[in-house]
């Protein structure tokens, strides 16, 4: 490859991965509900002609990683439907067990012809904060089957040869509770497939289609053999197993198994072992399983290259068909995107501590922590919001966990309290850290987070999805266990009511709503910590003298 | 008053000063070594150096680069002890930010460091909601004791309470009961200085602002002292992180904006003097004696953000969201690195020789200054390969080869090199951390390099501007005249400006034009007053009317010019959301969210000499051997820049010297000086 075309094909890459940014920005600006405008709960992608991943923005992993497997998936089922993609034609797809996540994720894609060749597909993925279902927010509560999750829309095409269809839009408007907030979103998502478009022909005018094509397969091969080489480099090889464990809304405990085999140049992550689907809302569809499991590869082997389809074509990855990981319709799914996802990471994680001891980090706490309220406004009309809350991340060798974020599969960020009050009717009693809920060690684990609200409404129905209720998020090499989640409502007569991790309830005007998510595990012997650090954090309250005393073996 | 107009720069190793006589339209231009434990010391050295008496001096403006510093974390620069009061609940805003981290994979992540630690961050009792609406009254008698207990004990005081945007009362009630019970205390309000919703943007900005106030005020206010005991009765102003010029007590109450006012400088200077020759895409290297700058300039404009990080960390080319300390001030986007003169080179335990990001600064400055320094650094790696003189900043500094030998010797002595291919090594590394900033501002925003002009300036941007070229393909290399103090020239060329706005929040349809007419004048009372009381006459101010606006349910809004009719700005509203994000939604409702007026004050720009061309082939002042990387040491003729015409054609290899800055053109490439006297170079011309 001479100098010159190298250059070009670098400027095609970058070009590539700002044109998916770009798109999120235009998501963001143009989005109607909160859930996307403030918390940027979307993700944008640039995907080669036969849907190969090849540029994304650094949004929402549980988004990203299942982008190809929804694009191939919905290029699967047009055929099977003798239906060709035209110029101008854009794609509307939310069936998770094509699309790869959940109902609430909408995505779309737009081919993009030049000269009446498809040079790529612009794709993006966006969490509508309602499709209908049983409950408002569409996620969890009793859900036994995929349609008490909401309208299951298979791939339609929302926009015909560049003409939109009125009556696709109407129909899904009908059967969810936030027409205005779908309607904005939707407008949101075609925006941001224009500009990719705009962005991507620019491109294929400056520098040619089949130089595109080419820098497509030149950025899939480069990024497939940097990490081949970088696993062998490694020198890592051999079978590593690990088990974790779900919470049922019951409260019985179900396995996630996973056996990682690195060998030369490849690895391969086998789920058997895991628990059989079951009838509640975590079932995690393939695409999810794919999204964690190569996330929590990548962390470990190589965080900086940035992510496209050469990092999946080194990884296989086998769920059985029937399984938790890889269900039949019409299992429920809605939380195996948001939950069970995370526990996936989990597994993985610990498994990989056995091959990596020095680069994995204790449990991070496992959860997004979704709630879900909404119900009829005093004034009329209904309201419906989402959010997820951020907890600790687990403790690294050699580094504290962090106090009240996001971890792995999910980056959103939190609604601002003064958005939500003014949107909604609620109002806000606390957020801050939960002091004490890191898990202690050498290197402690973050904190989680209490965050509490008050309903300012007759009447509202709250959905509590969360995990880590029940299991705690597990310390490593000494180091010990977080504080669980501890979730309760206070009545507004006093009395106290605590919520499993996973329950849909009524709420009253007057009653708060309190949600202690996890902290992550600790690392390393307590007893170990240096005596400064203990002494900040007794300072800074962010543990307990009695934690102090008991586990750091401190002495005042 | 007098006629000079002077532009002072403080950077981290040179202060630079362009003076421009408004009469007899002359430039002049000084550079001094900083003084970095006390700046102003360097201030006036290069004040005196300019020769005339203060009270021939209008106006100084002034771009200095503490504010960053101090966030970036330089020695003795430490934030002030600082106590925020909030509200109970919600002691922890501003450390768990908006709850994300700055990046997906890497699972070794950090967020910032709160700016004020936990336990002097203290709530107190009072709430009110959105509509403004005082649902708890606030506890005042707490906020009594507070006041008594820190009063002394902190330097600031930050407030920042739930919808103070909306309703500042229980925010101002603090402030006054901290003013009674501990007079003379700093007391920054959120209210005061963003006054917006998002209560963790709105603390962070308030924060930054608090713990840059006393620094700031004391720097400005000695400034503005020893000036004046100087006989000095003029304004002065400073440089705002978005370009734009205010007098220094906005910068005393407000120094959040003016954080980034050094590098703003450069790219405003690149700015105009790319329009001035009509070239559409220029990128801005600044390479000084500490750091680089990159910016990108489309059409005579830089790009200006609303909001941007202090302290935030780079990745893959983009700033990390979630890294650094919110700022809801506008910000011209650019990117900087630790790449200067001064920056060391150094072997790592690997064995594998390193550049920066550790600095000689002024103080002991690179090895071959003679002033006590050890290492090696850019400087005397330069020196070594024959590319600079013996002689610096007009013969204020001489360049001892011996010592810059001794030093590199030694790294090279480690690695297993020769003094020549550790320099070469030196000046190749320094070159790819360089290169990556001026790819962040083009290649990673999505353009393509090889259509910009490379504007090359600070004192050893010329140096080493045409390895970069090469490396990022840009069209050609263009070396301004004065490349040595450009970005104080920056300071001359900028307009007042000050923004105002006003909370308008309304139906687009429910809104009438007598009520705008009413906000706006209200508004530009404001700007008249600042403005005149900054000494620009009528004549010179100008006003632009603006309205955000956004469709009903959205939260981003977009500016559009209102000219007195409402109906018009709707249409334009429409268009510009059409524009920018290909479809628009005629039927839906509008919502006018903010009144906006940008008020700025014309001042008369500095004229560049010029004069015809007339191509010829200079005769070189002197020859030496100069090393090029691929050639080896070749003869090299030497140039002196101020006997070069415009038309003067020279071929490469050749070096340009100058007072404060060296051109090195290459073998294969050719300079000719254009009719402003800027030395333009491409490569492979003739």
């Amino acid at each position: 490859m001479n100098g010159e075309n190298r250059i070009t094909l670098e400027v095609i890459r970058h070009a590539a991965i700002f044109a998916s940014e770009e798109m999120g920005v235009v998501l963001r600006n143009t989005a109607y509900s909160p859930n996307i405008k403030d918390r940027l709960d979307h993700s944008c992608a640039i995907l080669s002609p036969g849907g190969e991943l090849v540029a994304q923005a650094e949004h929402i992993p549980v988004h990203l990683g299942s982008m190809a497997v929804g694009v191939e998936n919905t290029f699967r089922y047009l055929e099977r439907e003798g239906e060709t993609l035209e110029q101008g034609d854009i794609v509307l797809v939310n069936d998770p067990y094509i699309a790869g996540t959940h109902l609430n994720d909408l995505m779309l894609l737009k081919p993009v012809y030049v000269g009446g060749e498809m040079v790529a597909v612009v794709a993006n993925k966006a969490h509508h904060v309602d499709v209908g279902g049983i409950v408002p927010g569409s996620i969890g509560g009793d859900a036994r089957e995929l349609l008490q999750e909401g309208v299951i829309i298979p791939p339609v095409k929302l926009v015909r040869r560049g003409v939109f269809q009125r009556d696709i839009a109407s129909m899904i408007e009908a059967n969810v509770r936030t027409p205005h907030y779908f309607k904005g979103d939707l407008r949101a998502q075609m925006a941001a497939l224009n500009i990719g478009e705009k962005r991507i022909r620019e491109l294929a005018e400056k520098y040619g289609a089949s130089t595109l094509l080419e820098a497509w397969s030149y950025i899939l091969d480069y990024t497939e053999k940097y990490t081949r080489s970088k696993v062998e480099k490694e020198g890592v090889e051999g079978s590593f197993k690990a088990v974790d464990y779900m919470e049922l809304p019951g409260g019985e405990l179900i396995p996630i198994e996973a056996e990682v085999r690195i060998r030369k140049g490849g690895i391969e992550v086998d789920f058997s072992g895991t628990s059989s689907q079951v009838e509640a809302p975590i079932n995690a569809v393939y695409g999810v399983t794919v999204a964690a499991t190569t996330f929590a590869l990548k962390s470990i082997i190589d965080p900086e290259m940035p992510m496209n389809h050469g990092f999946f074509r080194v990884v296989s990855i086998k769920a059985p068909l029937g399984s938790l990981l890889n269900p039949r319709p019409p299992a429920p799914v809605s939380g195996g995107n948001v939950e069970t996802s995370q526990r996936i990471v989990d597994v993985v994680f610990k498994a990989l501590s056995q091959a990596f001891p020095d680069r994995v980090p204790a449990a991070s706490c496992g959860s997004m922590n979704n709630i879900m309220v909404g119900g009829l406004r005093d004034e009329g009309g209904l309201w419906a919001f989402y959010e997820t809350i951020g907890c600790g991340s687990g403790a690294r060798p050699s580094m504290d966990g962090v106090d009240g974020v996001h971890t792995n599969m999910t980056n959103t960020l939190n609604t601002p309290i003064e958005v939500l009050e003014k949107e909604y009717p609620v109002l806000f009693v606390a957020y801050k850290l939960r002091e004490g809920s890191g898990g202690p060690g050498t290197y402690r684990g973050g904190l989680g987070i209490t965050r509490a609200f008050k309903i300012l409404a007759d009447r509202a129905v709250l959905t509590l999805m969360s995990e880590r209720v029940k299991t705690r998020p597990w310390g490593l090499r000494g180091g010990l266990d977080a504080e669980p989640g501890d979730h309760y409502v206070v009545r507004s007569s006093g009395e106290v009511e605590h919520l499993p991790s996973k329950t849909t309830i009524i709420l009253r005007r007057g009653d708060i709503v309190y949600i202690n998510t996890p902290g992550g595990g600790g690392y390393g012997d307590p007893c170990r910590r240096p005596r400064s650090l203990i002494e900040n954090d007794l300072r800074d309250n962010k543990i307990t003298l009695g934690q102090a005393k008991g586990q750091y073996c401190y002495e005042v | 008053m007098g006629n000079l107009r002077v532009g002072v720069d403080i950077g981290g190793t040179f202060t630079d000063l362009v003076a421009y006589d408004e009469e007899a339209g002359s430039l002049i231009h000084l550079k001094t070594l900083t003084t970095p434990k006390e700046p102003s010391r360097g201030f006036m050295n290069v004040l005196e150096g300019l020769g005339k008496p203060l009270s021939d001096v209008k106006v100084i403006v002034h771009a200095t680069t503490l504010g960053t510093n101090m966030f970036l974390g330089q020695a003795g620069l430490t934030p002030p002890k600082t106590i925020l009061i909030t509200n109970e609940g919600f002691r922890d805003i501003v450390e768990i930010g908006r709850q994300n981290r700055p990046e997906l994979y890497n699972v070794f992540f950090e967020k910032p460091k709160p700016l004020v630690p936990r336990h002097m961050r203290v709530t107190v009792k009072g709430r009110i909601n959105a509509e403004g609406e005082v649902l708890e009254p606030l506890d005042e008698d707490a906020v009594r004791s507070l006041a008594r207990k820190y009063c002394g004990e902190v330097e600031v005081f930050a407030v920042s309470m739930l919808h103070s945007y909306r309703n500042p009362r229980h925010e101002r009630r603090v402030k006054s009961i901290i003013l009674e019970e501990c007079p003379g205390a700093i007391v920054v309000a959120s209210h005061e200085v963003d006054p917006q919703p998002k209560e963790y943007e709105r603390t962070s900005t308030t924060l930054v602002n608090a713990l840059l106030r006393p620094m700031l005020s004391r720097y400005l206010h000695g400034l503005l002292e020893e000036l004046s005991s100087r006989g000095y009765k003029g304004r002065l102003l400073v440089m705002r992180s978005s370009g734009g010029v205010a007098d220094s007590s906005r910068a005393i109450e407000m120094p959040a904006a003016f954080i980034e006012s050094g590098p703003a400088a450069g790219a405003v200077a690149v700015a105009y003097m790319s329009s001035l020759m009509d070239v559409s895409k220029a990128l801005g290297f600044d390479m000084g004696g500490t750091t680089a700058k990159a910016s990108a300039i489309i059409n005579g404009q830089p790009e200006v953000v609303s909001e941007y990080e202090v302290g935030g960390k780079v990745h893959m080319g983009r700033m990390l969201r979630g890294s650094g300390y919110p700022v809801r001030f506008p910000y011209i986007d650019l990117a900087e690195v630790s790449a200067g003169g001064g920056t060391i080179a150094w072997v790592d335990e690997g064995g594998a020789l390193r550049v920066g990001p550790m600095s000689a600064g002024a103080d002991p400055g690179p090895a071959c200054y003679g002033r006590g320094g050890e290492e090696p650094t850019i400087t005397d790696a330069n020196l070594l390969l024959g590319r600079l003189p013996k002689i610096l900043a007009g013969g204020r500094i001489k360049l001892r080869p011996e010592l810059a030998e001794k030093a590199v010797r030694r790294l090279a002595e480690k690695i297993g090199m020769d003094v020549v291919e550790a320099s070469a090594g030196i000046i190749r590394i320094a070159n790819t951390v360089m290169a990556r900033a001026l790819r962040l501002v083009s290649l990673e925003r999505g353009h393509d390099p090889r259509d910009f002009s490379l504007f090359a300036f600070g004192g050893a941007g010329p140096l080493h501007a045409a390895a970069l070229a090469e490396e990022l393909g840009v069209r050609e290399i263009i070396v301004p005249p004065l490349p040595g103090v450009f970005s104080a020239l920056g300071l001359l060329v900028t307009d007042y400006r000050h923004d105002y706005h006003a909370s308008v929040v309304r139906m687009a349809d429910e809104l009438s034009e007598e009520e705008l007419e009413k906000i706006f004048s209200s508004l530009e009372d404001k700007a008249y007053k600042v403005l005149r009381s900054e000494g620009v006459s009528e004549e010179n101010i100008r006003l632009i009317r603006m309205l955000d606006m956004r469709y009903w349910g959205q939260a981003y809004e977009l500016s559009v010019p209102y000219r007195g009719s409402l109906e018009e700005a709707v249409e334009g509203f429409h268009r510009i959301h059409e524009a920018r994000y290909g479809y628009s939604m005629p039927e839906e409702r509008v919502e006018v969210v903010v009144a906006r007026l940008e008020a700025l004050g014309i001042v008369r720009k500095p004229e560049l000499p010029e004069s015809r061309v007339k191509e010829y082939r200079p005769e070189a002042d002197g020859r030496r051997k100069v090393f090029f990387e691929e050639h080896g040491w070749l003869d090299t003729p030497i140039y002196s820049r101020g006997k070069l015409k415009p038309g003067a054609m020279i071929n490469g290899p050749a070096v340009v010297e100058s007072d404060e800055s060296t051109v090195l053109v290459p073998p294969g490439s050719i300079a000719i000086v254009d009719s402003r006297y800027s030395i333009r170079m491409k490569r492979g011309w003739m």
